[in-house]
């Protein structure tokens, strides 16, 4: 009898010991990340004097009037936000990029256009440019007819273009579903014993550590079911981007999981689907916690405000998590790589000599991003799952 | 700043994308998926506890089987035992039989060759008899015919009387 058991990975066990694997990776990840961004972000408030001071003149005179001051700023910034259109690649002095369309809602009427009319910020067309500075820098504004001026007096422009970053989501989201798709093809109910080959045998592990490592585990062995889709869905989504925009290529190369909006929506989704299934116990528990003074919430309801609050930050923390991760790598892989051109404006020859050095980084940063990638969605799926696991409590009392 | 600015398009596309990738991996996805590996599991648990099952079963009847051989070749043995025993007793009397038999055929042959001898003894005598009266009659037919010798022969005899 107890031969058979052994045969079987001992899960309770192993369980803790992949828990407290993560746990000090993420730990030493975050404080890596921490350190490496940190003073990438102190040079915000001035300005970036000392990156900027690093100018290149052009001696002869260009026949267009391009900006030849290299600003590694604007490079990575520019780099991790969204734009209007895809830069594929340079030939020469050439640069081939992917014109997306730009869609706009101005005074209920729409505007439907190429992002090639914006000229990479150079051009204004129908009263449209992108705004280079302030809260909506590479977005579209109503400029004044000087096409570069903000105008003051505009009303709100809504902006529903498909850009890079939109493109990137409608490209994952399109090879997640082929992906599963063709998986969930391969699979026969009548025939469960298969042993899995190529896609499946890839992904079938990370299905069952999502069912047994997140779900099961933040949920509980009955209520899981119902949340594994979801958790599923999140997790592959959040991996195939983060890994997608390790790729420097199109498609890959887009900022999605370190965008903002995107980790939005999703925490946005979690939250909404927490509420949506959330039991009596829950909201019993939220509005009128049971076992405390009812001064704690009559006639000032502090308690129910408290926990408002934190189910308010819950999917905040997730949304910024995500998002400051993701960034913070780019940022590091991009400061490594702009930092050969940096000193390479103080002396060719100093950009030549760290460029070995920087290569040696960027390579462990990609392998270091790669961990990363699997570890971000593997947290994200995990709060997501501690929070439905929350909104389904057992009603013990 | 404009990096913590969640953008309404993005937001607007990224729900419209994500919806329907949730949506379409949930039924055409996950729904088999799941499904398949639950199955799997059920099975592999039922198929494991048939196992161990039927394996107690086999150690049961394993033993009830070398119970069952033990008792058989015993009663095999008993049987050898008694059959050898029966042949030996069966050959004894068949042999008592035969030599009873042969004693009775042996007393009855005795009694039929007396008898033979007997019946051949007596038609010996008679026709002995009837052969020699045959004889005394031919001779004394053959005695009376001659009557001068037996003149003389009488007159023999009577001499003969005379010198007594």
């Amino acid at each position: 009898m107890d031969d058979h058991r052994t045969g079987w990975p001992n899960s309770s066990s192993g369980h803790q010991y992949l828990r407290t694997c993560y746990l000090k990776c993420a730990c030493i990840l975050f404080s890596l990340n921490l350190l490496t961004v940190l003073p990438l972000l102190a040079n915000d408030g001035r300005d970036a004097q000392s990156i900027d001071g690093i100018t290149i003149e052009v001696e002869e005179p260009m026949p267009k009037a391009v900006e030849s001051t290299f600003n590694a700023r604007k490079v990575i910034v520019d780099h991790v936000l969204d734009s209007y259109d895809w830069h594929l690649f340079d030939i020469g002095e050439t640069a081939f990029s992917l014109h997306l369309p730009v869609i706009l809602f101005y005074e209920g009427r729409l505007f439907v256009f190429s992002s090639r009319r914006f000229d990479h910020g150079y051009a204004s067309f129908k009263g449209f440019g992108l705004a280079s500075d302030g809260p909506k820098k590479g977005r579209a504004i109503r400029v004044l007819d000087d096409g570069k001026t903000p105008d003051p007096e505009a009303s709100a422009v809504y902006d529903f273009s498909i850009t890079k970053t939109v493109l990137a989501v409608f490209i994952s989201s399109a090879l997640l579903c082929l992906i599963f798709i063709s998986i969930a093809r391969r699979y026969r109910k009548d025939e469960v014993f298969i042993i899995p080959k190529g896609l499946p045998a890839f992904f079938e592990p990370i299905i069952l550590f999502v069912r047994d490592h997140v779900a099961i585990l933040a949920i509980g062995q009955e209520k899981h079911k119902r949340f594994m889709p979801y958790l599923l869905t999140v997790f592959f989504f959040i991996f195939l981007n983060n890994l997608m925009g390790l790729v420097p290529v199109f498609p890959g190369g887009a900022n999605v999981t370190g965008n903002i909006s995107v980790t939005f929506v999703l925490a946005m989704f979690t939250f909404f689907a927490t509420h949506y299934y959330a039991n009596r116990t829950y909201w019993r528990h939220m509005f009128n916690m049971p076992g405390v003074p009812f001064f704690l919430k009559f006639p000032i309801p502090i308690l129910p405000l408290i926990e408002v609050v934190g189910a308010l930050i819950k999917p905040f923390v997730l949304m910024i998590r995500l998002f400051a991760n993701i960034t913070a790598g780019h940022m590091v892989i991009l400061s490594l790589t702009t930092l050969i051109f940096v000193l390479g404006m103080v002396s060719i020859y100093l950009g030549f000599a760290i460029s070995p050095i920087t290569l040696v980084f960027l390579v462990f940063l990609n392998f270091l991003k790669i961990l990363v990638s699997f570890l971000q969605a593997y947290i994200f799926t995990l709060f997501s799952a501690f929070f439905f696991g929350m909104a389904v409590p057992d009603a013990h009392d | 700043m404009e990096l913590l600015m969640p953008g309404l398009g993005l937001v607007f596309w990224m729900t419209i994308a994500f919806g329907i990738v949730l949506y379409v991996l949930k039924k055409y996805a996950w729904g088999t998926i799941l499904e398949v590996l639950y199955e799997r599991e059920r099975q592999l648990a039922r198929s494991l506890s048939n196992a161990r099952r039927i394996e107690q079963e086999m150690a049961g009847l394993e033993e009830l089987k070398m119970v069952k051989v033990a008792d058989v070749e015993k009663q095999c043995e008993e049987l050898k035992a008694r059959a050898r025993l029966e042949a030996e007793q069966i050959i004894e009397q068949a042999r008592e039989t035969a030599r009873e038999e042969a004693k009775i055929i042996a007393g009855k042959t005795d009694e039929l060759v007396a008898a033979y001898k007997r019946a051949a003894l007596r038609e010996i005598k008679g026709q002995l008899s009837s052969l020699s009266l045959d004889m005394a009659e031919k001779i004394m037919q053959e005695e009376f015919s001659d009557r001068e010798r037996n003149a003389r022969y009488v007159g023999k005899l009577l001499d003969k009387v005379d010198h007594n």
